[in-house]
């Protein structure tokens, strides 16, 4: 069962994928997701989506180390991590970060 | 021409897998790929039991290792179901994939990875499961990564005897099937720590054996340490070395290469006295004096012959990486391999004459090659 307080703010939100993960992610671009924090959201994708999951995830649960999570226009590293709390309607984005050669 | 007269090359590189094939007389070969997401490739696997059956690794950096599968002879290639992950409560994420091996059964695969394990699949790279007697060896937490990560990139399979590279690791070997290993390093030398020869944890490059030759091992050590003056004093010859006991204990043959550093270390397939080394210079792992050159014994490493016919004369300054070079089963085989300037070369005749097959390829990590 769910901490009372994420019961309370479960949110249905947006989950935007990139191109490269609609593979694993039925093909849509977008996933309505009803959760409380991007954790929830991550955990959500685990339950459901194992494939999509770890593309997103290692096997320690760490987020991939060149993918970043934006809930609207900001990168949660600025917010509260993973931990950041979504209000109905907020946009998750997770994007490729810029690298490689 | 049937299908059965085709020599096949996977090459692995930065950038995807390329596929090459040639005719028996290897006169043109013909290239397709890249294949993958553009992502750096540093295993393949030739699978020739039944039908050929082409693995190659993916190492995405954004989204996780991948094995991509071949059942069209290299002309398309699609993932499997799975990619071998550790345990959740393990601790341990995968990094890298660096071996793939057929394995006993017959749709079975070895993985070797970064951070050096070894997994199993029963079901042609479907699923994926530990094998636990190295992956949670009582060293396997005291192991460190070298230069190119912790990786575990030689498989060898004889029988009951399962032989393992490791970098930093050292050779481990198991006499039971691979249920239980140990380490097994009498002989090999470490250039990077004051102990010159401990239990394990030396920077092994590559192991390779020979059917006609049981008890035979070669290996291409971390060479390179015939200056060093620090504690322990220095360990010349350490590089190139030699076990004639199943790899119970190993002696040098580095003796007459111009330079005991390498990566990869190749057997002939009709003579198990013939070996091929591609000597660099330790510090920049260059070719010595920028002139490539690749370095044969036929006598088991007691003497050493340089190959350099068509090779550049001069500034050249690439590297060879431990899976980037070997040797076809015809019965005059051609040698290949692949640069990381993005050139795979095939030496003629054994290695008597050399010519650049493909000038600029992404660089390249990994040459295999089957005739199917």
């Amino acid at each position: 069962m769910l901490p009372q307080a994420y019961v309370e703010t479960v949110a249905t939100v947006t989950l935007y994928l990139p191109e490269p993960l609609r593979t694993y992610g039925g093909g849509i671009a977008e996933l309505p997701v009803s959760a409380g924090t991007v954790q929830a959201v991550l955990d959500h994708l685990e339950r459901t989506r194992p494939a999509l999951y770890r593309n997103v995830c290692d096997e320690t649960g760490a987020v991939r180390r060149h993918l970043n999570i934006f809930v609207n226009a900001d990168h949660v590293r600025d917010l509260a991590g993973l931990d950041t709390m979504l209000r109905p309607g907020d946009v998750v984005t997770i994007v490729p970060a810029v690298s490689g050669g | 021409m049937s299908v059965a007269d085709r020599v096949l090359l996977t090459i692995g590189t930065k950038k995807g897998v390329f596929v090459s094939d040639a005719p028996k007389t290897r006169r043109s070969f013909s290239l397709r790929g890249p294949f993958g997401p553009g992502v750096p490739v540093y295993s393949t696997l030739i699978d020739t039991r039944s039908s050929p059956r082409l693995y190659a690794s993916s190492c995405n950096p954004f989204f996780g290792m991948k094995v991509l599968l071949s059942n069209d002879m290299g002309k398309s290639f699609k993932e499997t179901k799975s990619a071998p992950a550790f345990p959740k409560d393990d601790g341990r994420a995968l990094i890298n994939i660096w071996s793939l091996e057929a394995g006993p059964g017959k749709k079975e695969v070895w993985c070797g990875v970064e951070p050096a394990s070894l997994f199993r699949s029963h079901d042609g790279g479907n699923s994926w499961e530990t094998v636990p007697g190295i992956s949670n060896h009582e060293h396997a937490r005291k192991w460190a990564p070298g230069n190119g990560g912790l990786c575990m990139h030689t498989i060898i399979r004889d029988g009951d005897r399962v032989h393992l590279g490791i970098s930093t690791g050292g050779h481990y070997m198991s006499e039971d099937g691979g249920q239980t290993f140990r380490a097994s390093n009498q002989g090999v030398g470490a250039g990077f720590q004051p102990d010159p020869y401990p239990e394990y944890g030396q920077c092994v490059h590559k192991i390779v054996r020979h059917d006609d030759a049981p008890g035979r091992l070669y290996m291409q050590n971390h060479g390179g340490w015939a200056e060093w003056t620090g504690p322990g004093g220095p360990r010349p010859d350490i590089g190139v070395l030699r076990s004639d006991d199943y790899g119970h204990s190993w002696r040098s043959i580095a003796k007459g290469l111009p330079s005991d550093f390498g990566f990869p270390i190749v057997v002939h397939p009709h003579d198990a006295d013939t070996i091929y080394v591609m000597p660099l210079e330790p510090a920049t792992r260059t070719c010595p004096g920028g002139a490539p050159a690749v370095w044969r014994s036929e006598n088991g490493g007691d003497a050493w012959l340089r190959l350099a016919k068509g090779l550049p004369k001069k500034e050249s300054y690439f590297t060879v990486l431990r899976d980037a070079m070997t040797i076809d089963t015809l019965k005059t085989p051609a040698l290949y391999f692949g640069t990381t300037t993005g050139q795979l070369w095939i030496g003629r005749d054994g290695g008597e004459t050399f010519e650049c097959l493909f000038d600029s390829l992404p660089p390249i990590h990994n040459v295999k090659v089957a005739v199917v």
